[in-house]
């Protein structure tokens, strides 16, 4: 059982006892009828072949607050889009699926690029982003949940759980994040734990406890990929692309919302999913390409906020990051001592070395181009833009659909 | 036996003749029709680099046109879309002016129909193009004055008032294209007249009550303007 104490400047919302899921479920079921809650899942063919999948859809088929599942496929051909549809259907709800490689989304995407709005590259940033516009344009839900689909522990506690604190009026909180231990027989979250905390608390110390920083700090698993939101945060927040998606959506939440109505939820016990490798030596690969990306993302999002970087600033900030990290190593083989878990040193610190040589890089790029990637535009944007483009959206989706 | 074969062989010279008659002509229609679809091809290569170079599509993309097209489920680009248009009709054009070269008199009539009926389709499609334009404003203007009047079936209203120009204009471009006049006339004035009734009845209907109560309490003000004291 987990403690009850809060941190941050956010609400945290612990797993406290046993809670039933049939009483959350019950009530969900009632909330959702004046709050109708659509599930967006960005998933790749690839994961339908695994074993998450499967799983998966065996849990979702029992939801029954779900008013819609609205699926991006990628990455997948004609036929394989009709074999998802085909697997999708044992969902005794609607569910409907985007092909993301099909022509009539490829069109969608081709208007949007003509008209200046640049959708970024593939990935799961435009998957999600695109779903919300599927969403919006549908205009049949009020609260948007989203989860990967590589879970290969996923039940639909999880779920419940998620939807609970955005789907409930009487908390009528307007973004709430998953968070959960990847614990097996060791620690895994490498990103997390050796990066994003680290960093962010010694930017903390160095930007004079920036408010940002102060928020980033209160999430628990930052890089979680589960989270519910409200409909018309949709509308508003703009998403990126790339690594830095789950921070980057953070900053948007942050820009837009009073951190009183934003939480976080214990979601799972356990949680497990791929695991990305570490590509020390190869930046645009795997944890290294990530970790450049996210601090991208961060520097960028306080440079917003007017904090000033120089290449002093950098050069303390890499000497407090490693301090910051070390200090964060020898914490977390204590606490993997305690636990009897599998504990490797050496592989912290060779990850600790590879974070630092990906955050020298990241001020690198961020001094040369302090603009950086663009963010995928928010959906008010592309509405005023071009009027029609949610239709066409629905339309595309609705006629592959049938 | 001379005779015979006369009458074997004044048929085929026959035809020879007629056919070196027409042959010029042939080959008149088929030069015509040749050229007609190297110039359709290089009309529409040019207008393709024309429409990108004014961004055409864009334009069709905020004017909403795009988005009509995608209501029909058509996928390809607008330009593209217009220029296969103006290609195809290019090479009806010229293949009705490659027929006139044979000097039928059956297709030559054919051809000048069609060349008088140009202007009439030519109306259709501008009506069309405006009508489309102004039905999406006023439904815009509607929209947004019924939802700053705070009425809660604005949008209901919005699309009431485009469908209602949606089939003025239809019925507009039918009488012009003249495709069975007299029944489309009939068919809007049945369709426009039956929802201006239904319109009158169901407002005047609503509105009984209300206007009774205008009416009552037109009267008990001007009763309490009477009784009004006057104090000094």
């Amino acid at each position: 059982m987990a403690d009850f104490y809060q941190t941050g400047i956010i609400t945290t919302l612990h797993r406290l006892g046993k809670p039933s899921l049939e009483r959350i479920e019950s009530e969900l079921k009632e909330f959702s009828k004046r709050r109708p809650v659509a599930l967006v899942l960005p998933a790749l063919y690839s994961e339908f072949e695994g074993k998450a999948m499967p799983r998966i859809i065996e849990e979702l088929a029992k939801v029954k607050f779900v008013h819609k599942i609205v699926l991006v496929l990628a990455r997948a051909s004609e036929k394989e889009f009709m074999k998802v549809k085909e697997l999708m259907s044992a969902i005794p709800y609607e569910v409907k699926v985007i092909h993301n490689d099909g022509r009539r989304i490829k069109e969608i995407y081709d208007t949007l690029t003509r008209n200046g709005l640049e959708p970024g590259e593939d990935g799961k940033g435009r998957s999600a982003w695109l779903a919300y516009g599927y969403v919006i344009a549908d205009g049949e839900c009020d609260v948007i949940a989203l989860h990967d689909c590589d879970i290969l522990t996923y039940s639909r506690e999880m779920l419940a759980r998620l939807c609970y604190p955005v789907v409930n009026p009487n908390l009528d909180y307007v973004f709430c994040k998953g968070f959960y231990s990847r614990v097996t027989d060791r620690m895994h979250g490498r990103v997390t734990r050796l990066l994003i905390s680290p960093l962010v608390r010694s930017l903390k110390d160095l930007a004079a406890s920036h408010p940002f920083t102060v928020f980033l700090d209160s999430f628990r698993y930052p890089l979680a990929g589960e989270f519910c939101m409200i409909t018309d945060m949709a509308r508003v927040n703009r998403i990126p692309w790339d690594w830095g998606l789950e921070v980057g959506a953070l900053a948007e939440v942050y820009r837009n919302y009073s951190p009183r109505r934003i939480c976080q939820v214990d979601i799972a016990e356990t949680y497990e999913h791929k695991h990305q490798s570490l590509s020390a030596d190869d930046p645009e690969k795997g944890l290294m390409r990530m970790t450049v990306d996210i601090c991208k993302s961060i520097f960028r999002t306080l440079a917003s906020e007017g904090v000033i970087f120089s290449d002093g600033f950098f050069k303390t900030l890499q000497v407090a990051y490693l301090r910051m990290a070390e200090d964060t190593i020898m914490k977390y083989e204590a606490d993997a001592a305690i636990n009897g878990l599998t504990f490797d040193r050496h592989e912290e610190a060779k990850a600790v070395e590879a974070f630092t040589r990906g955050i020298t890089m990241a001020a690198q790029t961020f001094m040369e181009n302090p603009m950086g990637t663009p963010l995928i535009p928010n959906w008010n944007r592309v509405t005023s833009a071009i009027p029609g483009i949610l239709d066409m959206l629905k339309k595309a989706v609705d006629e592959d659909n049938k | 036996m001379e005779g015979f074969l006369n009458l074997i062989l004044e048929p085929i010279n026959e035809v020879y003749l007629k056919f070196k008659g027409f042959f010029p002509n042939l080959l008149a229609m088929l030069t015509i029709i040749i050229i007609g679809v190297i110039v359709a091809w290089l009309v529409k290569a040019v207008l393709l680099k024309f429409f990108k170079a004014i961004k055409f599509d864009s334009w069709c993309d905020r004017m909403g046109f795009t988005a009509l097209l995608r209501k029909a489920d058509v996928w390809a680009k607008p330009a593209d879309i217009f220029v296969v248009a103006v290609y195809w009709f290019m090479i009806i054009g010229f293949l009705m002016v490659g027929f006139g070269a044979l000097n039928i008199q059956a297709i030559d009539s054919l051809v000048s129909e069609f060349f008088l009926y140009l202007p009439r389709a030519f109306s259709a499609v501008v009506i069309l193009l405006i009508g489309y334009m102004v039905a999406g404003f006023l439904s815009r203007a509607v929209l947004i004055a019924a939802v700053n009047s705070g009425l809660h079936y604005a949008k209901l209203l919005a699309e009431a008032v485009r469908l209602l120009l949606t089939v003025l204009i239809l019925a507009m471009a039918l009488e012009q294209l003249q495709v069975a006049p007299s029944i489309v006339v009939a068919a809007f004035s049945i369709i426009f007249g039956g929802i201006v009734i239904a319109l009158a009845i169901s407002f005047g209907v609503a509105g009984i009550d209300p206007a009774r109560r205008m009416i009552e309490s037109g009267g008990e003000e001007k009763k309490e303007e009477k009784g009004d004291v006057e104090h000094v």
